[in-house]
């Protein structure tokens, strides 16, 4: 979510919020003989709202299980999973005496509790710029889960174009429809037919082939056509070798190494849009359940 | 020799002929050719053509078929000077056709081409004509009209005229731009003219020749006999139509013979013939089962199926709107009641006309109930059909007997009006037919009368500075023109037939006596127009607001309201998509994919155009609007998938599901009642984004975690930017990635 002037309630709600817990926390501390710790009554009350701002920012993941429900818009779920998830924080810490040690499971929350807010912020800055990103650098851009789907289409799409540009019958038909000025054009094509046409084979079974053939969405190792820079260098050079009536189907197999570019582009931002929630949804799913273990085994024992 | 004989001498031969004889006559009684273009024994001769010169010794020569022959009159037909008048006169015809004209190339028998061959005048020594030629009129669907190898010999006009009694067809224009016209020079297809083809028969040249039906041919069925002319023109609706044309076309029509139980056209499938039913009965009804697309079966997964039945959805029902309607519309002489859409079709009905006419899905299945034997014709038979007297009277019958009482009682409004009332009306209305393109009612002329639409579509729309604003598509079952008779008396729009409309026309002085006789009816009518009066100012307003050529390049001005995804928002999540499949049991209506518009996604959802092309045509008028914006597919749409294809967006996908339903195949057999035959089917239906009309907001919108996602106005919401910005036009190589997309398999999630 993009985090712009739209926050601003939220934001000043929470730092509002922050402002008054930070000031109890202050005199609680104050008056404490033995420090601040989590289980004074103001401990716990920190604790039980810190853990209630969890539960809400968790709650998240319920929300979008059922987007139709008439609950509140999903994204005033999604600020209040930003501002209040964030806000739980300096709460926990307050219902801690900002500490990280105890026993095995406190010290585990609160491990889990500081990666879980750092994968989220972490997520929060990516969500804040990716999109943006995506949109300048993906102007091609499909929906995810095609990209194998339209990389087969090119490949489909290149296998043709090039077998007729190795198929000497088409490459003279090509020729004689060709509106070029050049003399002599079919002779040309048929003179250089058998050197060229090797060429513009050996280098789409070597290299472009494989390059679009590549199964999954990240980018072939090595390869040459995964650069712009070389990729345009190896198609002036087929364009050097191959007759001219045959370059606007040179420059469709370039522009296809483009998009297959761009698929591999798109595939590798989107994983790191969305890679994050690895690591931050299982952990927090955790964390709410081990802060659970944690309440009722404080509040019992 | 009586006294009413004289005596002549042709070519140096005594002939006897009846006094008041021509000398053309009386030379071709005894044997002696005269050539002549624009005589024919059974028209009056005029003499236009002048090739039948003869010399009669007098100071000129003469036209022989318009020459009386006199006692002792020596006339020379063939003499040097004869032939040589002859031969320039030809010559002079040539100039001004084209050779080979459209009957030579056909048939080689173009009269005037095959003359000047006999008599060497094929290469003319006068140049052709310079001037543009007079143009074709390709607009009857029988009879091609080439202006420019008319020769003006009248023989059309006297044959329209003298012959059928049809005074159709006249000379108009001055010296070189003279031609022939239809009524007050229309194109022959809008004319009165009811393709008799007695003018293609007369026409010596390529001018008027039979038009073949091109692409369409009856399949080779087992049930088929061809019909001779002769037995086509005892029937009673074959009555004045001309037996030459029905040689011409007898391949366009089709005797057919059913068992009963066969059937004879299913719902959904193209076609191109209409069918006359001669002998037997036939049911015809709606066999998909009524229902919204819904996939609660699909949904896989405790989770789904307990949202499945935690959630209420309420869709395409409009309780507010009470749109509820008892009579589907379909291409036959009556319509069908919703709740048991099945009808009767007996001898003398005639079925199929708008899939014929217009090439429209079939809108109903039809099974003979009985034996049956029936009429299967191609258009152009139809079409003479239907401009035939005889023909158009028995129609006429049958429709305001059989027809017009549930016709008017289909269309809401009306739904108060009397038995006694409707009676009444059935002398009164007239049944009016409008070709492609025929404009109905003018913006500003003066409103005299009120429209029920019974076949076809028409186009209203609005002139204003800037161009044409459509304001509404309307179909069987919707009316017009009560604006203008409800307010000041002019029409404040112009309505258009879009294909082969047909209307029932109530004038005006019945139209105020039924609103004086039914006050609930003029409540209603003054409501409705009440309310298209207010949404024609709305898009009028949004019309005015913006005018950048660049946004209407990409269709957004017509649209009224816009699924855009801020791309900069756009986390890609789909939260959108799933949210829109979970509002429609499991079938999503967008696609997160489309045209971009600065830095947001126009996505593959309804537009809610303005123009709503895919509303043209639907064979049984499923899908609509009404006061509100979005639009609506019934229930009883048969799945034909036009509106899909007509949608220039491809926003309208069709989708196969299962469901329980009443299965009309059965019905009316022996022994078997409409509550009998429930069972489950395999059905296939239109979907388009409904809006979420029962919840408010729309889902995809509601879903959204990141703000991205917005219906707008694109007019007011792109209204700011659209002074400092230019729409990104896709290059050739985004322009072909898009391609690709839009190939993107199904949608269900």
């Amino acid at each position: 979510m993009r985090i712009d002037e739209t926050h601003r309630q939220w934001f000043i709600g929470s730092v509002v919020g922050l402002l008054v817990s930070s000031l109890i926390y202050a005199v609680y501390a104050g008056r404490s003989p033995q420090g601040p710790h989590g289980g004074s009554r103001m401990g716990i009350i920190f604790g039980v709202v810190g853990y209630i701002f969890m539960i809400f920012a968790g709650l998240l993941g319920m929300r979008k299980k059922f987007p139709i429900w008439r609950i509140g818009r999903a994204q005033t779920w999604m600020r209040g999973h930003l501002w209040l998830g964030l806000l739980s924080f300096p709460l926990i810490l307050f219902h801690s005496g900002f500490s990280f040690r105890g026993g095995a499971l406190t010290s585990l929350l609160m491990t889990l509790f500081v990666i879980v807010i750092l994968s989220g912020i972490l997520g929060a800055v990516l969500q804040h710029y990716m999109p943006r990103l995506i949109t300048q650098q993906v102007p091609m851009e499909t929906i995810y889960d095609q990209i194998d789907r339209v990389r087969g289409t090119l490949l489909g799409e290149a296998d043709v174009l090039v077998a007729e540009l190795s198929d000497p019958v088409k490459m003279q038909s090509i020729a004689l429809q060709s509106d070029t000025e050049e003399i002599g054009a079919v002779s040309t094509v048929l003179r250089l037919e058998l050197e060229a046409t090797e060429e513009l084979r050996d280098f789409y079974e070597k290299l472009m082939r494989p390059y679009l053939a590549q199964v999954g969405k990240g980018m072939p190792p090595g390869s040459v056509l995964s650069s712009a820079i070389e990729s345009k260098q190896n198609f002036v050079r087929l364009r050097t070798l191959m007759p001219k009536v045959v370059h606007s189907s040179i420059s469709d197999l370039e522009d296809i190494c483009e998009e297959k570019r761009e698929l591999d582009r798109q595939s590798k931002l989107h994983k790191v849009l969305h890679g994050w929630l690895m690591v931050h949804i299982p952990l927090s799913l955790a964390l709410v359940i081990l802060g659970l273990v944690h309440a009722i085994g404080a509040l019992r024992y | 020799m009586s006294t009413n004989q004289i005596q002549l001498t042709i070519d140096d031969r005594q002939v006897t002929v009846d006094a008041g004889t021509t000398v053309f006559d009386a030379a071709r009684a005894n044997g002696i050719p005269i050539p002549t273009l624009c005589h024919q024994q059974n028209e009056t001769p005029v003499g236009v053509c002048r090739v039948c010169v003869v010399d009669v010794n007098a100071r000129v020569l003469t036209a022989a078929c318009v020459r009386e022959a006199e006692n002792g009159m020596v006339v020379k037909t063939n003499s040097d000077k004869v032939q040589a008048a002859r031969k320039t006169l030809v010559e002079l015809l040539m100039t001004d056709h084209p050779t080979p004209c459209a009957r030579q190339q056909h048939s080689g028998d173009c009269e005037l081409e095959t003359l000047a061959t006999t008599i060497g005048a094929s290469q003319s020594r006068f140049p052709k004509r310079t001037t543009p030629t007079r143009g074709k009129d390709d607009s009857s669907l029988s009879i091609m009209v080439d202006h420019s190898a008319c020769i003006l010999c009248d023989r059309c006009v006297r044959g329209c005229s003298e012959i059928r009694h049809n005074f159709v067809i006249a000379r108009q224009g001055k010296g070189f731009e003279t031609g022939i016209a239809f009524d007050s020079n229309s194109p022959m297809g809008s004319s009165s003219c009811v393709s008799c083809g007695e003018c293609m028969v007369s026409c010596p040249t390529g001018a008027l020749t039979n038009k073949r039906v091109i692409g369409q041919h009856f399949e080779q069925f087992a049930n088929t006999d061809a019909v001779e002319v002769r037995e086509l023109l005892a029937l009673p609706v074959f009555k004045g139509v001309s037996g030459t044309f029905l040689e011409l076309n007898k391949t366009a029509v089709s005797k057919r013979y059913f068992k009963a139980g066969e059937i004879i056209v299913r719902e959904g499938e193209q076609g191109s013939t209409a069918f006359y039913i001669l002998e037997g009965k036939v049911n015809i009804y709606i066999s998909t089962p009524r229902a919204h697309v819904t996939t609660e079966d699909a949904n896989e997964g405790l989770l789904s199926k307990l949202k499945s039945r935690l959630v209420t959805r309420k869709n395409d029902v409009r309780p507010e709107e009470n749109t509820h309607r008892k009579w589907i519309p379909i291409d036959g002489p009556v319509d069908l009641a919703y709740d048991d859409p099945v009808a009767e079709l007996v001898a003398g009905d005639l079925f199929g006309e708008m899939t014929c006419m217009s090439f429209y899905p079939r809108s109903a299945t039809v099974r003979a109930s009985t034996d049956c034997v029936m009429l299967e014709m191609l258009r152009n038979v139809l079409d003479v059909l239907q401009k035939n007297k005889t023909f158009r009277a028995q129609l006429d019958v049958n429709y305001r007997k059989r027809a017009l009482q549930t016709h008017l009682k289909s269309v809401p409004v009306f739904h108060g009006l009397s038995n006694d009332f409707v009676h009444k009306l059935q002398d009164r209305v007239e049944l009016i037919r409008y070709s492609p393109g025929q404009v109905i009612t003018r913006q500003g002329d003066l409103a005299d009368s009120f429209y029920l639409v019974r076949i076809g579509f028409v186009k209203v729309s609005e002139v204003r500075l800037g161009g044409e604003l459509v304001l509404a598509y309307v179909s069987r079952g919707n009316y017009f023109g009560e604006i203008g008779l409800l307010g000041e008396g002019f029409r404040t729009a112009t309505c258009t037939a879009l294909d082969h409309v047909e209307l029932v026309k109530i004038n005006a002085d019945d139209f105020r006596e039924m609103l004086d006789s039914f006050p609930e009816i003029r409540g209603n009518l003054e409501a409705v127009a009440r309310e298209r009066q207010l949404a024609n100012q709305l898009r009028v307003s949004q019309f005015r607001s913006v005018p950048v050529e660049e946004f209407l390049n990409q269709g957004l001005m017509d649209a009224q309201s816009l699924l855009v995804l801020d791309l900069d928002r756009c986390t890609r999540c789909d939260m959108c998509v799933k949210a829109c499949a979970d509002a429609h049991d499991g079938v999503t209506r967008l696609i997160r994919d489309g045209l971009r518009f600065d830095r947001y996604l126009i996505a593959t959802s309804c537009r809610q155009c303005r123009d709503p092309l895919c509303m043209v045509g639907c064979p049984v008028g499923a899908i609509r609007r009404r006061n509100s914006l979005e639009v609506i597919i019934e229930d009883w749409c048969v799945g034909c998938g036009l509106c899909a294809n007509n949608c220039p967006y491809g926003n309208i996908n069709l989708h196969e599901f299962s469901v329980d339903g009443p299965v009309q195949q059965q019905v009316g057999q022996a022994g078997v009642s409409q509550s009998d035959v429930h069972h489950k089917a395999t059905v296939r239906k239109a979907t388009s984004c409904n809006l979420c009309h029962d919840q408010g907001t729309p889902s995809c919108v509601y879903a959204c975690p990141h703000d991205a996602a917005h219906r707008v106005n694109p007019t007011e919401f792109f209204a700011e930017m659209l002074g400092n910005m230019t729409p990104v036009a896709p290059t050739e190589t985004q322009r072909k990635a898009r391609q690709r997309k839009v190939e993107i398999p199904g949608n269900k999630i």
